[in-house]
Formats: structure tokens, C-alpha cells, sequence
């Protein structure tokens, strides 16, 4: 079953591909007899093929997670997105800090460690990438570290 | 040959430049580290490590070369927790648990340990010196090949990665597809024509091949850890005074040999890496063994096949990709993709207008394998510690390194979301047992195969029939033929014969 949800998602995908394929993409003036829509058109026709041989065939039935998991899964998405959507308003630091904190606490780390660890790469990861390997990372809020 | 001995001692002059030597040590010893992580394997250390090599920086071969250390390095730091957790670090792993484990829980872990590291020496040593010769002369054929000849090529190069990589041969066929497809976002680079882009400026410029990396195998690899959760550490077995001696080396001495040779061989195949290595190698042993009754019981025989085969074939992934531009392994691709970052063009020609990178990696290699080696037999303590890093602070590193890799390189948060969402779907095509080598090569030869197609069209003036002209691309094509139908037809006449089927490497 989830084989077949995920070929009928990546299905919808293709078709979608291979449509635009044959009516959009078009170049004003033909340089090789190719074009740029031939190439997508072949591997639309080799994709949906191929995904309707999964439908037909699938191999997993279920990917077998607990509901538990998939709340925790969720979660971790959510901390991703936070993540990148503070990212560069907050600076590395504190949205380091915050992430590690979030994602160590839930993964069951005690709290005392967890703030050493999260606190540790958010300030010495800064700094170590910053100014030692110079590479560029936002500061943020912290504008004094910049 | 002369060219061989010549372009072996430019090598080394790059490779023995002090920051080079530097970066081979540090590399290798990176790797090894990253290696001994249980659950990341060298594809995902090289992923999630490779935006920050790039920020550095570097000129292109001493980051090549940074790279290539992490790789190898990872390929020997990946057994410790084989044998000490039977947590394998990927793929190319699973085989050296069948036997490593089974000696360290009896009591020789010691044993095991020093006897993978000079089994992976020899197999790794043995790949080099292979490739040096053999990497100038198939560059110096390859270089006659014309555009249409590289199709057939390219064929071959999937086909393989089909019948030989996965469970499942139409799964990986449409994971390279997906590869492919996602290549072919962005602006097409002859016409100006935008194809799929939606009018979104971030991807005019097509997805960026780090982000795809990052997102596909490090994102994937950290939701992977979270779905597993192991919380706390897992329990690693003691590594004791237990050491190889001599006459354990003189009883598998064909047995490394014969590994070496196989993974060598099976690495140069376009896309079939470690994974496929081991688990042919394993099983030829096992069949060559007269005594197989302790197979997977703790029999070195069965520690060091695997073990010398995955770090030969590491070696032999890189002939393809150096000499034809076809990478030979995931990894490989994603170095590959590297280089072409850095504006360098692996093929042929790369061994006569940029032969400090081709040479100079070559020589890194050398010596990046004997200071693994030197590294790995006292320092084995010390990495095996990696094992007992808790989980749960391992897990947020990994995103951070991520997000510091794409972060510093490209400074767009718009591609913080990318790597993330690409880290839900290629989590998505592990759980469903799709691999994620293919796509990684499909998008790393997505536009080399198209430019390649067009150009020999537009040679032919849109006869197809070009495809078929020269016997370069014949040949090729029967191969990619064999290569998919020679598998079938041994596997039902084992079947009808009631015998096991040969291992099939997971992906």
C-alpha cells in the first residue's frame, strides 16, 4: 500500500512532467534537432512506465512505523523548518542553540547535558567556523560577533 | 609505461606538497572517524562534509584530495563498528558483521580489528596500483570516443546500475530517472530555454548539486537516526590484547588477494560500489572455502574477503570517474560532482590538461592507504570511543554540519528548506526501498547524457541511426545487454537447481 501511494504521488509527478514536456517548454529558434523538450519527453516516457510497474507490483506493503514515530518524525520536520526559517534572522548561535536543545531534549538527553552540548556547538562552532575556517555563517541578532 | 612512472612522480610532488600531506592525514583521519559513527557510512560523511570543503576555499586537487582521504578513509573507519557494535556504517558493511562480530564476541576482537585494517591496506594498496596503470590507458582510449559512443556508454552505465544495484531493478532504474529528471530543472544551457523552473528564481540556475547531496544523504541519514532513535549509547564489545599474527596472514593471504582482485574489478563497474563488492566477494569465498561450516560463526576467511574487497573497489570506483567521467560508485559520484564544482572537467582529457588533480589524487591515495594503515592498528581505542558518543547529540550535529555546509556555501535560506524537504523524500525512497545511488549518479550524469545525446544529433543532423555507427557503442550496447540479462538467466537456473541465491547486496 504505501508502495503504491508514493508510485501513485511520484505518478502524478511525471505525467505532470511529461506534459509540460510536450506542450511548454519550447525553444523560440531550434538550434539542434533536439531541443530542449526531447530530453524531458524521453524520460517522462521511461518514468511512468516504470512507476506503473510499481503500482502494478509493489514490493512493501506497509513501512511498518508506530504512530509514536511518526509523531516524532513530524516533530523533527518541524524543528527543520524552524530551524531554517531562523536561521538567518537569529544568527547561528541562538537558532543552533534552540534547534540542539529541541532535538536533543527529544531524543532523550537530560536537560544539564543538553544545554552544555547545545550551547557548545552554537558558540564554538561559530567561532571555530567563522574566524578559524572563515566560512560564512549569519550572526543575527548577536551583531556585536560579526 | 614511462607516462605511468612520470606522471606518478608529478603526483607525488603535489601530494607530498606539506599542506597536501596535511590534508591526506587529515582527510583520512576524518573519515575513519566519521567511518567509525555507527549508522553514517563514507557516502554520507563525503555528503555532509563536502559544502564545507568547498567553503574552505582550496585549490581543486587539494580539495579533491581532502575528499577522497574522507572516503577511503571512512571505507576502513566503517568496520570497527562492523565488528565492535554489528551496527554497519552502510551498504558496503553489512558483509564484514557476518564475521567480524561473531570473532569479537569470541574473544578476539583485537584479532579482527588489525586484521580488517591490513586486509583493507592490501585491498586499498592493491586498487591504487591497478589504477595506475590501468587509469592513463583506458583515458588514452577513451579519448577517441565521440558523443554518441558516450550514450552507449551511459546506457551501459545505468543498465548495470540496474540489474546489480537494489532489490528491486525497476526501482532503481526510476531512482536514477528521478536523478535525471531533477537534473533537468533549471535553464537548458544551448537554447536559454527555462524547463521546469515555474518561474521561481532560486532554481533558474538549476538545483544545486550540494543541496541535492546534502538534502538526499545527510538529511535522509538524520531522519533516519531519528526514526531508529537509539536513544543513549549502544553497547560496544571490549576491543582486547588479541592481534593478528603471521600465520593468520599466511591463511588468508589468497583469501585478501582474491577479494582485492574482485572489488577492484566490480568497482570499475559504472555504479556498482562497495555494497556489490563485499557481497560478491563474501560469497565467492564462502563457495571457494572447502571447510564454509564456520561462515558466519567468526571464520577471518569471511572477515577478510569483504574487508579487502569494499576498500579495492573504493579504489577501482575512482578509474571510471577520473578517466570517463562516469563515476563508478555513489560516493565517487558525488565527487564527481565535486570537481565539477570547482569548474573541472573529469574525462579523458583530465590526465593531460589538469594531470596535478588526476596524479595528484592517484599519489594521495598511496599514501593516504599506508597512513591509515599506521593510524588504524595502535589508534583503534580511540576511534572505537566514537562508538559511545550518545546518539541524541550525535543526531542535531549532523543537521548543524548540514546547515553550516549549505548555509556558508551558497548563504541562501531558501535552500535550507530545499535540503530539508529533500531529506523527506529521500527518506522516503529508503523506506521504500528504492537506493539512493542512482539518483545521485542519474543527477550527476543528467546533463552530460543529455549534451552528449544532442550533440551527437545534432552531428547526424537528427538520424538516430548515429547511435548505432561506431563499434565502440555496439559493444557497449550488447554489454548493457548482457549486464541485465546474464543475472536473470543465472538466477532462474540456480533456482530450477533448488540452490540459494548468491547474496544480493542491499543499496
Amino acid at each position: 500500500m504505501a508502495d503504491r501511494i508514493f508510485a501513485g504521488v511520484l505518478l502524478v509527478v511525471a505525467i505532470g512532467y511529461t506534459i509540460i514536456a510536450f506542450t511548454v517548454i519550447h525553444a523560440p529558434f531550434q538550434y539542434d534537432p533536439l531541443g530542449p523538450e526531447s530530453w524531458p519527453r524521453i524520460l517522462g516516457l521511461v518514468a511512468i512506465p516504470c512507476i506503473l510497474f510499481i503500482l502494478a507490483r509493489p514490493d512493501v506493503a506497509s513501512l511498518g512505523l508506530p504512530a509514536k514515530t511518526w509523531g516524532r518524525l513530524a516533530a523533527l520536520v518541524v524543528m527543520l523548518f524552524g530551524y531554517s526559517y531562523l536561521f538567518q534572522p537569529l544568527g547561528f548561535i541562538i537558532a543552533t542553540f534552540a534547534f540542539c536543545m529541541a532535538l536533543s531534549l527529544m531524543l532523550g538527553a537530560k536537560l544539564v547535558p543538553a544545554l552544555a552540548f547545545s550551547a557548545g556547538i552554537g558558540v564554538v562552532g561559530y567561532f571555530l567556523c567563522t574566524k578559524l575556517l572563515e566560512l560564512n555563517l549569519p550572526a543575527g541578532v548577536l551583531t556585536i560577533f560579526r | 609505461m614511462d607516462a605511468v612512472f612520470s606522471g606518478l612522480a608529478s603526483g607525488f610532488e603535489v601530494a607530498l606538497d606539506p599542506f597536501n600531506l596535511f590534508l591526506v592525514l587529515a582527510g583520512c583521519f576524518a573519515g575513519t572517524l566519521i567511518g567509525a559513527l555507527p549508522g553514517i557510512g563514507p557516502i554520507n560523511g563525503v555528503a555532509i562534509l563536502l559544502p564545507i570543503a568547498y567553503g574552505l576555499g582550496f585549490k581543486p586537487e587539494s580539495a579533491i584530495i581532502l575528499l577522497a582521504g574522507i572516503y577511503y578513509g571512512a571505507e576502513y573507519g566503517g568496520r570497527i563498528s562492523s565488528i565492535l557494535l554489528n551496527v554497519p556504517g552502510d551498504a558496503g558493511a553489512v558483509m564484514t558483521t557476518l564475521d567480524g562480530n561473531p570473532m569479537a564476541r569470541n574473544g578476539e576482537a583485537g584479532k579482527a580489528l588489525s586484521l580488517s585494517a591490513i586486509a583493507s591496506f592490501v585491498g586499498g594498496t592493491f586498487a591504487v596500483v591497478l589504477m595506475s596503470f590501468f587509469g592513463p590507458a583506458l583515458a588514452s582510449y577513451a579519448i577517441h570516443f565521440s558523443p554518441s559512443d558516450y550514450v552507449a556508454l551511459m546506457v551501459f552505465a545505468f543498465a548495470s546500475l540496474a540489474s546489480l544495484v537494489g532489490s528491486n531493478p525497476v526501482k532503481t532504474l526510476l531512482a536514477a530517472v528521478i536523478g535525471l529528471m531533477l537534473a533537468s530543472i533549471g535553464i537548458d544551457a544551448n537554447t536559454g530555454v527555462a524547463r521546469f523552473t515555474f518561474g521561481i528564481p532560486d532554481i533558474l540556475a538549476g538545483i544545486d548539486f550540494l543541496v541535492v547531496v546534502i538534502g538526499l544523504f545527510g538529511m535522509a541519514e538524520l531522519i533516519h537516526l531519528v526514526e531508529q532513535q537509539a536513544a543513549g549509547t549502544l553497547k560496544t564489545l571490549k576491543i582486547d590484547k588479541s592481534f593478528v599474527t603471521m600465520k593468520d596472514l599466511a591463511f588468508v593471504k589468497w583469501t585478501i588477494l582474491r577479494g582485492s582482485m574482485i572489488g577492484f574489478f566490480i568497482g570499475i563497474l559504472p555504479g556498482t560500489g562497495a555494497s556489490v563488492a563485499s557481497a560478491v566477494a563474501y560469497g565467492a569465498e564462502k563457495r571457494a572455502a572447502r571447510d564454509s561450516s564456520k561462515f558466519g560463526e567468526g571464520d577471518m576467511r569471511g572477515l577478510a574477503a569483504p574487508e579487502a574487497a569494499n576498500n579495492a573497489s573504493a579504489g577501482g570506483a575512482m578509474v571510471p570517474m577520473l578517466t570517463l567521467g562516469i563515476p563508478g560508485s555513489g560516493t565517487t559520484a558525488i565527487l564527481l560532482g565535486a570537481l565539477l564544482l570547482f569548474n573541472v572537467t573529469p574525462g579523458p582529457l583530465m590526465f593531460q590538461q589538469r594531470p596535478e588533480i588526476a596524479w595528484g589524487l592517484i599519489a594521495s591515495m598511496y599514501i593516504g592507504n599506508v597512513a591509515l594503515l599506521i593510524i588504524n592498528l595502535p589508534l583503534v581505542g580511540l576511534f572505537a570511543r566514537m562508538l559511545t558518543i550518545p546518539q541524541q547529540f550525535l543526531t542535531p550535529l549532523i543537521a548543524v554540519l548540514a546547515f553550516i555546509g549549505v548555509y556558508s556555501v551558497v548563504s541562501n535560506p531558501h535552500d535550507l528548506y530545499m535540503i530539508t524537504l529533500l531529506g523527506v523524500f529521500g527518506w522516503f525512497l529508503r523506506k521504500l526501498q528504492f537506493s539512493l545511488a542512482p539518483v545521485i549518479l542519474g543527477f550527476v550524469l543528467g546533463g552530460l547524457f543529455e549534451d552528449n545525446l544532442r550533440r551527437a544529433l545534432s552531428i547526424s543532423g537528427g538520424d538516430w541511426s548515429i547511435l548505432l555507427t561506431s563499434w565502440n557503442s555496439v559493444i557497449l550496447y550488447i554489454l548493457a545487454l548482457l549486464v541485465i540479462v546474464v543475472p536473470i538467466v543465472v538466477g532462474r537456473m540456480r533456482r530450477s537447481r533448488g540452490e540459494d541465491e548468491s547474496p544480493k547486496a542491499p543499496a
